[in-house]
């Protein structure tokens, strides 16, 4: 069992790695660049992954193979989603590709790595008062319960959203523009 | 040695790609971690502070530390993170694209080339991205690429936060950009 959770991990790992670093999708200045909302490959990039999985999920959902289970709205996402995205400023790239850029040979993802696993020790550390302010209470993060609607016109609307802002992005600018 | 001749990816191969893999990993991670765990990136992280954690007595009954150390999908994205060094290392291998840049080069040139500035920067920016993944339960990869498409709630909202937070800092970082030929 726990030799093939450790195969299972380096495949999936290795592949996504490869995608990443092969899609540009770990240089610091794509990062940047997007936050400066001036390159957009990075945003193209992760809509059309969700376009297709949010897809894909849905349907074998349907079919009964798979089983989403939706992450719940408590006010830990929204202040931990600020926490992280100004990190994610300040370091320039996020979790997965940090690791990719570690095997890119740059060297101050190493240090980025371990500060990673020291903010979660830290939060280990404030869990208790977190818990019981930040996430005491909390919204089901089933939309499509919430919203009472057919599954499917949900997901045509938000693929439909999506593929919007990817072509007004695209449109407008090029990949190959410099920002810096 | 040159192998991977292609230029880089097009965005729309690189989505879908990565889409496959995160819809096989579903199926695969509930196969043999018998439930359905998103693929992730954040536990991994956790797994290193559970066993760092473990050293300090005071932690030893912390729910944090026990749940990052104990169930499997925290070792499993252990390797995740072990298989992306090797990823990125094989395909910057192949393609020729390694370089020796330890700062980003971009970083150096608007904020100097003081490694201590800059490295104080790499702490303080991981250890905020750290604590705000395992607060908002997820990376980018656990709640956009998997929390988008599974349209949670807490995901989108947590997403847009990532966002937000990180236009301002950037636009704090960079006031002004020249629109140079750097693009590394």
């Amino acid at each position: 069992m726990t030799t093939i959770n450790i195969l299972f991990g380096l495949a999936a790992g290795f592949v996504f790695g490869y995608i990443l670093a092969r899609t540009g999708i770990t240089k610091y200045p794509r990062v940047m660049g997007m936050l400066l909302l001036k390159d957009f490959k990075i945003l193209k990039f992760m809509l059309t992954a969700v376009i297709s999985s949010m897809i894909l999920f849905h349907f074998f959902g349907d079919l009964g193979l798979l089983k989403v289970v939706p992450k719940n709205l408590d006010w830990g996402k929204p202040i931990g989603g600020l926490i992280f995205g100004a990190g994610m400023g300040i370091l320039g790239y996020c979790p997965g590709t940090m690791a990719a850029r570690i095997g890119e040979g740059k060297k101050e993802a190493i240090l980025a790595f371990f500060g990673m696993s020291a903010g979660i020790l830290v939060y280990a550390i404030t869990i208790k008062p977190v818990k019981a302010t930040l996430l005491s209470n909390e919204l089901n993060g089933d939309i499509f319960a919430l919203l009472g609607v057919n599954r499917w016109l949900v997901i045509a609307a938000a693929a439909a959203l999506f593929a919007f802002v990817i072509r007004f992005v695209d449109g407008k600018f090029d990949d190959g523009r410099r920002v810096f | 040695m040159r192998i991977d001749n292609s230029k880089e990816w097009h965005w729309l191969a690189g989505g879908i790609a990565v889409s496959l893999l995160s819809v096989a990993t579903y199926f695969i991670f509930a196969s043999i971690a018998g439930r359905n765990y998103p693929f992730g990136i954040t536990a991994g992280f956790g797994y290193v502070a559970a066993r760092i954690g473990a050293f300090f007595p005071a932690l030893a009954d912390n729910p944090v530390i026990r749940r990052f150390g104990d169930k499997p999908d925290a070792f499993i994205e252990l390797f995740i993170l072990v298989g992306l060094v090797l990823g990125g290392y094989t395909a910057s291998r192949l393609s020729g694209t390694r370089s020796a840049e330890n700062i980003p080069a971009v970083w150096v040139r608007y904020h100097g080339k003081s490694i201590l500035k800059r490295y104080l920067f790499v702490i303080f920016g991981s250890i905020m991205l750290g604590y705000g993944a395992a607060l908002s339960s997820g990376c980018t990869t656990g709640n956009i690429l998997q929390g988008w498409a599974h349209l949670s709630l807490g995901s989108i909202v947590a997403g847009f936060c990532f966002f937000a937070a990180g236009i301002a800092v950037a636009r704090i970082l960079y006031p002004k950009t020249e629109g140079g030929n750097d693009n590394d």
